[in-house]
């Protein structure tokens, strides 16, 4: 398999580059590391395989965790085309390790929009650096009670006084004090270091009352919950996180009430437009494996693929494949390159993406036959990753609403 | 009223703070080095500034419109701008208001914000020399 033909003919031979390599990342660690993963059947277990940390730890090496930071602090800085085609290659190895190593990054990301000299040297310095997986980070913002509705921005009920977030954080003297939990959803929950946290501030403005901060995850009065156990994407650790006093440095509070909504708004398009290009990845993961399948097994005298329906279907696939890439991939060049950004096509991306994906993966399954729900073959995982990428980062139902606001 | 009286007022003040980022000893070569040309577009009053990278050495500051593609565009008012500057607003929360339209890969912009910090050490000072409030 040689992937896909890149209808953009303008790539540079360094894009070129880092497309190859990361296939080959993505083809001899990602692929084989997280389908070995997904057959246990504990997480906590999942998490303690050796291979789990590896793999993390050979993402790290690459770099790939830093694919958003500045290089002036030694972040690969990827421009937002070289974002797309890594994220892309990576979900196409591993949806599981792609949102793992790509939601790592928040924290110092988030640090390096409001860059003091203590955040560099706490925060996004040693991230950059970081090569063991040793710094691992999370985004926390959905709660038990709170799940898509605390991706609403902007809409009338975001600002609903009656709607009051789980997580709270109060001014004492030069520290901010955080009590709550967030769910069960969290990327990264068990295994993170530091939490990009979105607890709220101020109830009387609803949702949207909201701020934005780092809290180092061995602080006093963290704790974190069992890793969730669920359908697909297994690989990727997810579980909660309970505040109990606990106390970071104001500085670590990154935006207030005053800029929550509008800082939420440009998250939610960052992680939708990259989530959107994942799904691409899984979607061609799964077409992949259907074709390669088709033109070997023999049903009625000749390949399945001789067979025109089969045909028909494939290329339907092939189809809707193009058309993911082709939006997601200008969605993210818009957005990525442009603040504030136009989130209702990041959310296109992502609704638009992951249902193909699921699609696809659907399909794929129905070519393999009966081999299709056999954990021998990768479709199934496959499938049962993308089902549920329609739900993470804003269930796209929900997240159509939110993004129909910007109509 | 804007903040700045007149278009040559804000040349007077902006421009020479940038001068001053660039003649910086350790901030003026690493900005040449960044390779990174910024276009501010402002308005009220209106104009145009880019911060070149010069010879690559020392950095350049050239106003009006130029034949040179930016690798980072802000648009921002020169109310907004005498804020920045004065660390009233921070980039986020005025990228996140649209005080400051940004376009350029984040990264990008996100290196740039480290490089200008002599540039806002300088300015309540040069903007106060220049009779500006702050």
């Amino acid at each position: 398999m040689k992937g896909y033909t890149d209808l953009n003919i303008e790539l540079t031979k360094e894009q070129i580059t880092i497309k190859e390599e990361t296939r080959r990342f993505a083809k001899e660690v990602l692929r084989p590391a997280s389908l070995e993963l997904d057959k246990i059947a504990d997480p906590e277990a999942m998490i303690n395989h050796p291979l789990f940390m590896d793999t993390m730890k050979k993402g790290y090496e690459l770099g790939y965790h830093t694919v958003f930071l500045p290089d002036t602090w030694g972040g690969l800085a990827s421009d937002p085309l070289e974002t797309h085609i890594i994220f892309e290659e990576l979900a196409w190895g591993s949806v599981d390790f792609a949102v793992g190593i790509g939601v790592s990054c928040f924290p110092a990301f988030f640090a390096s929009m409001v860059p003091s000299d203590r955040l560099i040297d706490e925060i996004i310095t040693p991230f950059c650096q970081n090569t063991d997986a040793s710094i691992i980070g999370c985004w926390g913002i959905t709660e038990p009670d709170h799940g898509t509705d605390t991706l609403t921005p902007f809409t009338p009920e975001f600002k609903n006084p009656k709607i009051k977030g789980q997580t709270t954080a109060t001014l004492d003297g030069d520290e901010w004090v955080i009590r709550g939990q967030k769910a069960a959803w969290v990327s990264n929950g068990t295994i993170a270091t530091h939490c990009l946290l979105y607890p709220t501030i101020d109830e009387s403005m609803g949702m949207s009352g909201g701020g934005i901060c780092i809290v180092p995850l061995n602080l006093p009065g963290v704790k974190k919950g069992k890793p969730l156990d669920k359908l697909g994407q297994r690989a990727l650790n997810q579980g909660e996180i309970f505040f109990d006093n606990v106390r970071i440095p104001k500085e670590y509070m990154l935006v207030e009430p005053d800029a929550y909504e509008a800082m939420l708004d440009i998250t939610l398009s960052t992680a939708n437009a990259a989530i959107g290009t994942m799904f691409v990845g899984v979607a061609r993961a799964a077409y992949e494996e259907a074709l390669a399948y088709t033109k070997q097994r023999i049903q009625g005298g000749k390949p399945l693929f001789e067979h025109q329906m089969i045909k028909h279907k494939l290329f339907n696939m092939f189809m809707k494949i193009e058309a993911a890439r082709s939006l997601s991939r200008a969605a993210m060049i818009y957005n990525y390159n442009n603040t504030p950004p136009k989130i209702e096509y990041s959310i296109a991306a992502k609704v638009f993406c992951t249902d193909v994906a699921f699609e696809v993966a659907h399909q794929a399954v129905q070519l393999f036959g009966g081999n299709g729900v056999s954990r021998e073959y990768p479709v199934e995982k496959f499938f049962r990753d993308a089902r549920a990428g329609q739900i993470e980062d804003g269930a796209n139902d929900s997240l159509m609403i939110t993004a129909a606001h910007h109509l | 009223m804007p903040v700045f009286e007149s278009k040559e007022k804000m040349v007077e003040v902006l421009g020479g703070l940038f001068n001053i980022l660039l003649n910086d000893p350790v901030a003026g070569p690493k900005f040449a080095a960044a390779d990174i040309v910024i276009k501010f577009n402002l308005s009220d009053p209106s104009g145009e500034l880019y911060i070149t990278p010069g010879d690559g050495v020392k950095g350049e500051v050239l106003w009006g419109s130029q034949d040179i593609k930016p690798s980072v565009e802000m648009t921002l008012s020169g109310d907004t701008s005498h804020k920045f500057w004065l660390k009233q607003i921070s980039m986020p929360i005025a990228l996140a208001k649209g005080l400051i339209k940004a376009k350029g890969p984040m990264p990008k912009i996100l290196k740039l914000l480290p490089i200008l910090t002599p540039a806002y050490a300088a300015y309540p000072a040069w903007a106060k020399s220049q009779g500006m409030p702050v």
